[in-house]
């Protein structure tokens, strides 16, 4: 167990500080302890930033230093959740400082922004989560939106029983009848997908703007954002923001999974059906 | 006159590597460094104007004029996205109307400081190749009543963005680089930090 209390006391703020515009004259270990921004967390979590706030890059020593990143990886979970704060995260954390080869790359890929929101369908507010991630483009990158995910949607296409769905197809001689059956696939609305291929697969974020556009759906305001991280081998994290006082807030792992690679695709597909 | 000669200075440093900048899809840690600095110049500018502005002592005159002057450090269509703890969904405001707000805030007497911890997030390129990044910047704000007593205060955390736009100029007959940094939304949060 790394006494995280005594290493976020033991910080010293001079980096954050340099050529500050500051004049309060209070105590602000809480807000250097504070993992303020996502890149930050990139960071922290790297060992790309040192213990004193200060940006390291390939040619300082310190540079994702394994020993220095173990002490630094437990402050970057939330320790109020026991999911987060045991034997799981040690497990983590050294398998993260082990080899040492592992990190979050920016573009890297497999890593994603759920945005929860509030819209307005058929007069009512709704939940809507709306899954983003980074897309490299032109001579950068921006977020783009991978998928979303909303209940009424969902509730289009129910995943129905395999005996009832096996009962409904079009026998493989009906072009022989100039498919004369075909209105069997229309004779019932709420199971039309069942006509479809096995492979088929709701394309929700094409419904989502075919609701926009058609007016049925408005964005109102986002409620909270949150990320999904699939780049480590056998991991998958979560981050959120903790609003909170003392020496762990911020953006911090609010739930860590482990999860082999192979199991990941699956899910790695619910946020980004594309790839 | 101070500002004038630092923004020479960094031309000049600029231009030095523009050649071998125009091939190179990263920053060096230097550049971005001396980026960093200038951006960070910007927001000291924006934290003057903003203790300027909300206090009682600036005329009114003079409070516009700074209003001004704040206005021309963001982007034309810069917005600031304001939410605190009791109220979560986000308001939005252009930067003036933002800044007029703070002037007419009705309090006698008003303190508006900016803690010292500061965050500068690394730069990005954006599609069409203007760099972003995000300077987190903490505020504490007292309101006073006529009898000096103290009815409203709260911490907020400034995320502001940054454009860092590379750009040329004719100084002298000479096709001068350096580097635009312009400001862009700012969201504005409450924390619990007291």
């Amino acid at each position: 167990m790394v006494p995280v209390f005594v290493l976020a006391l033991s910080f010293k703020i001079d980096a954050q500080v340099i050529g500050s515009l500051g004049d309060v004259q209070m105590d602000e270990t809480e807000l250097y302890t504070m993992t303020k921004q996502m890149s930050q967390f990139i960071n922290r979590f790297n060992y790309e930033e040192d213990q004193y706030g200060k940006r390291l890059y390939p040619s300082d020593a310190d540079y994702r230093s394994a020993k220095k990143r173990k002490d630094a990886l437990p402050l970057l979970f939330d320790l109020n959740n026991p999911r987060t704060s045991g034997t799981l995260r040690d497990f983590f954390v050294e398998d993260l400082t082990k080899n040492n080869n592992q990190f979050i790359e920016f573009l890297g890929g497999d890593w994603f922004s759920e945005v929860s929101a509030k819209f307005i369908w058929e007069g009512k507010e709704v939940d809507v989560s709306l899954i983003m991630r980074i897309e490299k483009d032109g001579l950068g990158s921006k977020w783009v939106i991978s998928n979303v995910f909303f209940s009424e949607f969902q509730k289009y296409f129910p995943q129905g029983e395999l005996s009832e769905r096996e009962k409904h197809f079009l026998h493989p001689m009906s072009h022989e009848l100039d498919f004369m059956n075909i209105y069997k696939v229309f004779s019932n609305p709420q199971i039309v997908e069942y006509y479809a291929s096995n492979d088929y697969q709701p394309d929700y974020l094409t419904l989502f703007f075919y609701e926009i556009k058609q007016g049925n759906l408005k964005f109102d305001h986002v409620v909270s954002v949150k990320f999904h991280i699939f780049q480590i081998k056998n991991w998958y994290f979560e981050v959120s923001w903790f609003n909170r006082s003392g020496y762990n807030s911020g953006w911090l792992i609010s739930n860590l999974i482990y999860l082999k690679d192979n199991e990941k695709e699956a899910l790695i597909k619910l946020y980004q059906p594309t790839k | 006159m101070k500002k004038l000669v630092f923004a020479i200075a960094f031309a000049f440093f600029a231009l030095s590597g523009y050649q071998m900048f125009a091939q190179e899809p990263e920053l060096s840690p230097e550049r971005k460094q001396a980026i960093d600095s200038l951006a960070l110049e910007k927001v000291r500018d924006l934290s003057k104007y903003v203790k300027l502005i909300g206090s009682k002592n600036t005329p009114w005159s003079e409070a516009n004029r700074v209003i001004d002057r704040a206005e021309e450090l963001f982007a034309p269509d810069a917005e600031i996205g304001v939410s605190s703890l009791a109220k979560t969904k986000i308001e939005y405001y252009r930067v003036r109307q933002y800044l007029e707000r703070l002037m007419r805030l009705n309090y006698d007497r008003v303190e508006i400081d900016w803690y010292k911890i500061q965050y500068v997030s690394d730069l990005q390129r954006q599609p069409d190749g203007t760099y972003v990044g995000v300077i987190t910047i903490f505020q504490t704000f007292k309101g006073y009543d006529a009898e000096g007593r103290l009815v409203y205060q709260d911490t907020t955390k400034k995320d502001i963005t940054v454009y860092v736009k590379r750009k040329e100029t004719q100084i002298g007959g000479r096709l001068i680089g350096f580097w635009d940094v312009l400001l862009g939304d700012m969201r504005v949060k409450e924390t619990t930090h007291k």
